[in-house]
């Protein structure tokens, strides 16, 4: 700095109202670090290095990394297997029962040993898997379908479309499922279909899934990118579809996966009561409610079928829980 | 030799408050160590202001914080060290920190909106800072516990805590001795100066000295003065002391005001609120991070000319951190600018101001809005025509009156209905104006002003209660659905928030291709074509195509948007706010952009702002808005240099560094 310049600027100091100090203080003289030490960089360029991410693509790469995740994965994974392909894993027929076998422990071929009508156990696990997984999935998918759309137009539409739907989903609401499903399966204990228990716990599990979509939609609505989608041109059923869906489908799917399990309980729950499948059908509830009352003389009957309904139970909500880890909004910056 | 005699007697009288040496603060994320601050120095004298200028990430938050010991989730001091009045900080233990806050270093944080409790009252926020101090017992009280503690010994207590104030109490009774004291002193206008005193007499805010002086300085005689004020001025209780505290910060009518809760309160209330809780136990450092960013202009100056009195006269220490160099070199006396994590360049204000040495600085200095003395000129045209630079670059009136009007909006008033009452809030109260073709029309005002509504009406997104918005000089209400679409085309808004506006969902490419698909313009290959020109355009590379909002700065995203809003080679961009969230670099940059758009295309923009020093980088025109109304309407230059309202010449007044003269070396 030269001399006149430091003249200029005390000048420049005493001609304001204040002056504090005509002198810089000590520690506070003029300093000005070498260029060479910090380059300027350009204004607020884009760093090229760092590899392109998406939401979605950084919730897959934090599941990876979750235990939890792999386990539920590869557990459900089985448990799905197994479902499909009963015939793989057992080529005992379930339904082939002789009385002579009753009770008898396990031997070669059949490892867990026979149930009281002396049907073969592992058998009869392996093939209710198929019952379980198909009523779980199916009723995951429909209520998924129908909670979230009448969830999306409640909450799109606003006014008395939202104020009808969401009565009705309060009437639904104040049902208990297990209440309602055996009210309503009463009427129809002949039939062997799996429809009758995905269609009972469609219609009285909807509400949860409607609830939350109405609550998404009504918070991705109102975000600004609809605004500027309404003012380049876009219609507003338009941005429900490719803005507002997309960006609410975060909670919808973490709301699929932790159900999923719940879903699988239920139906065990109402084959134990005998509202259910009848026994025709080979499923896990079906095989508890035969069992319990062998609880105190042949534990394990009971037993294996409960250990594969809740394994399967607990994978898929471990993975629910892994998914909704993985695409809590609150740990993604926006 | 005089300079450096000169330093050893100030160097005797005074000792840095705050020393801050070689500084170094790591963050540690996915393994990795971020230096967020290296080799940082600076300090603070009592009673100084200093400010810490650089953009956002340059670590100046994390400096401020560092001394605080309040460093967010990893970071770390890994060297260097902190003194505060010689004691160092850096490795004092967490109970130690503890006490030190609020009572020696306090903090005026950034957001007004977050920073308070919305479930408690205000005045239990600033009695929890007072009694977090143990200032909630009267000085004689803590005197004595203090002396019980210590046992016999003499106990010193801090300086500036040995006051009474005057409680709501002694007021009434206090009023009256004075009035007759004065007239027994006889003063020739009684009335007049009991109106002063009245002013000046906060409760649990005025002291006893304070009260005694007054009097002096009023005519009454020293033992008089000094016989009522110890008569009277009795000490304050809780109550009358958060009030006091409230009504120092600028805040009228305390004592009602502490019984209300936040959200009773605007952002500038709020920030006076947190400027009283930093404030409330008397600390020796006031670390002001960014205070007054979130508020309007008119706003800001005030509450900083208050703090600037208030911290004056309780010798309080300021550390100021702000990304405007106008602003700073306005308020503080020594700039510290940090740049990666370091200093660059310190010194007095001024000096820096004016020489700037380092190439950052000087970037900051060119950049500084507050410290523009004209309009962008475009680089295209600066190119063309060299005479251009010489010339007045603002269009002449002449040049206005000729151009033809893009969009004319007559009478425009929109009416909204308030919760809870019955009569109708007008937001836009009778608004005519017009843009004209390849020009720049501003709209200022503060919040609450009706600007963005008018924008909303002005895009077709809000229904006009009356009046009309005409496009090429149709009336744009009776638009049918086709006609929409058309207008939709050449009407293109570029909105205040970068982090909204961009669908998170959809990646860079998508957003901008986006007005393409919703026109159904050109194939797949021909809209990527457009894309990558239209990247080019807003000077980003083609390799952000692939990513998503999230990954990019706010000015980048703001480009994107910008670059969405081109696509369709649009005539008018709204611009609602477009630069308002973006550090000054980025908004010179941004401002420079729409400035070099519109000399090439031809664009006309309708620009609305809060900050004019803005509007005369970019604006040919300018509308100034106050509660809905129109209350100035002239070319930019009319505009800045002979004001008709009052409240244009507040705006302008509010400019900071309006006033600083500078020179680039």
């Amino acid at each position: 700095m030269s001399e006149t310049a430091m003249n200029e600027s005390s000048e420049q100091n005493e001609s304001q109202a204040r002056v504090y100090f005509p002198d810089p203080l000590p520690g506070q003289e003029r300093f000005v670090a070498p260029i060479d030490e910090t380059p300027l960089r350009e204004v607020d360029s884009v760093d090229e290095d760092v590899p392109p991410t998406s939401m979605w693509a950084d919730a897959w790469k934090t599941l990876r990394r979750n235990p939890l995740f792999i386990i539920s994965s590869i557990l459900a994974i089985v448990v799905i297997l197994v479902a499909l392909f009963p015939n793989l894993f057992a080529r005992q027929d379930p339904m082939a029962c002789s009385l002579s076998d009753s009770l008898e422990p396990g031997r070669p071929g059949h490892p867990l040993g026979f149930d009281l009508q002396g049907c073969d156990v592992y058998s009869r696990v392996i093939h209710g898997a198929r019952t379980s997984v198909a009523i779980g999935i199916m009723t995951t998918i429909l209520v998924t379908v129908f909670g979230g759309l009448i969830g999306a137009i409640a909450g799109f539409f606003g006014g008395w479309v939202d104020a009808v739907l969401s009565r009705i989903t309060d009437i639904f609401f104040a049902i208990p499922m297990i209440l309602g499903a055996i009210v309503l399966l009463q009427m129809f204990r002949t039939s062997t279909s799996l429809w009758k228990i995905i269609l009972t716990l469609t219609l009285f599990g909807w509400v949860n899934m409607a609830r939350i979509t109405r609550s998404a939609v009504l918070e991705a609505k109102n975000l600004e990118f609809n605004t500027a989608s309404t003012a380049l041109g876009s219609t507003p059923l338009r941005n429900l579809f490719r803005h507002i869906m997309p960006n609410s489908l975060a909670p919808v799917i973490v709301m699929a996966t932790m159900s999923l399990g719940t879903y699988i309980v239920s139906e065990a729950t109402l084959s134990f009561l005998g509202i259910g499948l009848p026994s025709t059908v080979v499923s896990w509830g079906g095989d508890i409610s035969t069992a319990q009352n062998l609880l105190t003389t042949n534990p394990s009957v009971l037993f294996y079928p409960s250990a594969a309904l809740a394994i399967t139970v607990l994978a898929f909500i471990m993975m629910g829980d892994a998914v909704k880890d993985a695409l809590d909004p609150k740990s993604r910056t926006a | 030799m005089t300079e450096a005699d000169k330093n050893m007697t100030t160097n005797q009288e005074q000792q840095p408050l705050l020393d801050v040496r070689d500084l170094q603060v790591d963050f540690t994320a996915d393994g990795r160590t971020v230096h967020a601050v290296r080799d940082a120095s600076f300090n603070v004298y009592p009673g100084q202001w200093v400010a810490i200028v650089g953009e956002s990430g340059s670590g100046k938050s994390t400096s401020a914080m560092a001394v605080l010991g309040l460093l967010p989730g990893t970071g770390k001091v890994t060297g260097g060290s902190i003194k505060l009045n010689g004691r160092e900080l850096v490795g004092l233990d967490r109970k130690d920190y503890e006490a030190l806050r609020g009572s020696q270093v306090g903090l005026v944080p950034q957001d007004p909106m977050s920073n308070l409790n919305p479930v408690w009252r205000i005045g239990s926020q600033v009695k929890e800072a007072l009694t977090a101090n143990h200032m909630d017992v009267s000085r004689e009280k803590r005197s004595r516990l203090a002396k019980a503690l210590a046992g016999d010994e003499e106990v010193t207590l801090k300086k500036s805590d040995d006051e009474l104030f005057i409680s709501s109490k002694d007021l009434p009774g206090l009023l009256e001795a004075a009035r007759q004291a004065l007239s027994d002193a006889g003063v020739a206008d009684v009335d007049k100066t009991m109106e002063a005193l009245k002013a000046e007499w906060d409760v649990g805010s005025e002291t006893r000295w304070g009260v005694a002086k007054s009097l002096i300085d009023a005519g009454v005689d020293d033992d008089a003065a000094w016989k009522l004020a110890k008569e009277h001025v009795t000490g304050s209780d809780m109550d009358d002391r958060i009030a006091g505290l409230l009504s120092e910060a600028g805040l009228p009518e305390a004592a009602t005001r502490a019984r209300q809760y936040p959200h009773e309160f605007s952002g500038g209330m709020r920030q006076r609120a947190l400027i009283a809780i930093g404030l409330a136990s008397r600390p020796d450092l006031l670390i002001a991070d960014e205070p007054t960013s979130a508020l309007d202009v008119t706003v800001q100056k005030r509450i900083l000319d208050h703090l600037r009195n208030l911290t004056e006269s309780l010798g309080t220490a300021v550390l100021f951190i702000t990304h405007d160099l106008g602003l700073a070199a306005e308020r503080a006396q020594h700039i510290v600018v940090m740049y990666r994590g370091q200093v660059v360049e310190s010194g007095p204000s001024l000096e820096v101001l004016q020489h700037p040495q380092h190439p950052y600085t000087k970037r900051l200095v060119q950049a500084a809005p507050s410290l523009a003395s004209q309009r962008i000129i475009s680089a295209k045209q600066r190119g063309q025509d060299a005479e251009d630079l010489l010339e007045h670059h603002v269009k002449g009136e002449s040049t206005l009156e000729r151009s033809e009007h893009v969009i004319t909006v007559e009478h425009l008033t929109r009416e909204f209905r308030l919760p809870r009452r019955k009569e109708m809030f007008k937001a836009v109260d009778d608004v005519s104006f017009s843009v004209k073709r390849g020009t720049t029309l501003a709209i200022v005002g503060e919040s609450g002003s009706g600007k963005s509504t008018v924008a909303n009406m002005v895009l077709h997104l809000l229904k006009p209660t009356s009046g009309r918005v005409t496009y090429e000089g149709q009336d744009i209400a009776g638009f049918g659905s086709h006609e929409l679409m058309e207008f939709r085309r050449h009407v293109q808004p570029v909105f205040q928030n970068p982090y909204g506006s961009l669908d998170p969902m959809y990646s860079i490419y998508r957003s901008i291709e986006e007005p393409l698909r919703i026109h159904k313009i050109g194939n797949a290959k021909s809209r990527q074509k457009r894309v990558k020109e239209l990247l080019d355009m807003v000077e980003m590379p083609e390799s952000v195509m692939g990513r998503y909002p999230n990954e990019l700065s706010g000015g980048q995203r703001q480009r994107i948007a910008i670059a969405r809003a081109m696509a369709l080679n649009p005539d008018v961009i709204i611009c609602d706010e477009a630069v308002s969230a973006l550090d000054v670099l980025v908004q010179d940059q941004v401002l420079r952009l729409l400035n070099d758009l519109q000399a090439e295309q031809g664009l006309s923009y309708l620009f609305i702002t809060h900050d004019l020093a803005v509007v005369r980088q970019i604006a040919d025109e300018v509308v100034v808005m106050q509660h809905g109304r129109l209350v100035e309407h002239a070319t930019t230059d009319e505009v800045f240099d002979h004001p008709q309202r009052q409240y244009t010449k507040d705006l302008l007044d509010a400019i900071p560094g309006g006033k600083l003269r500078l020179g680039l070396d």
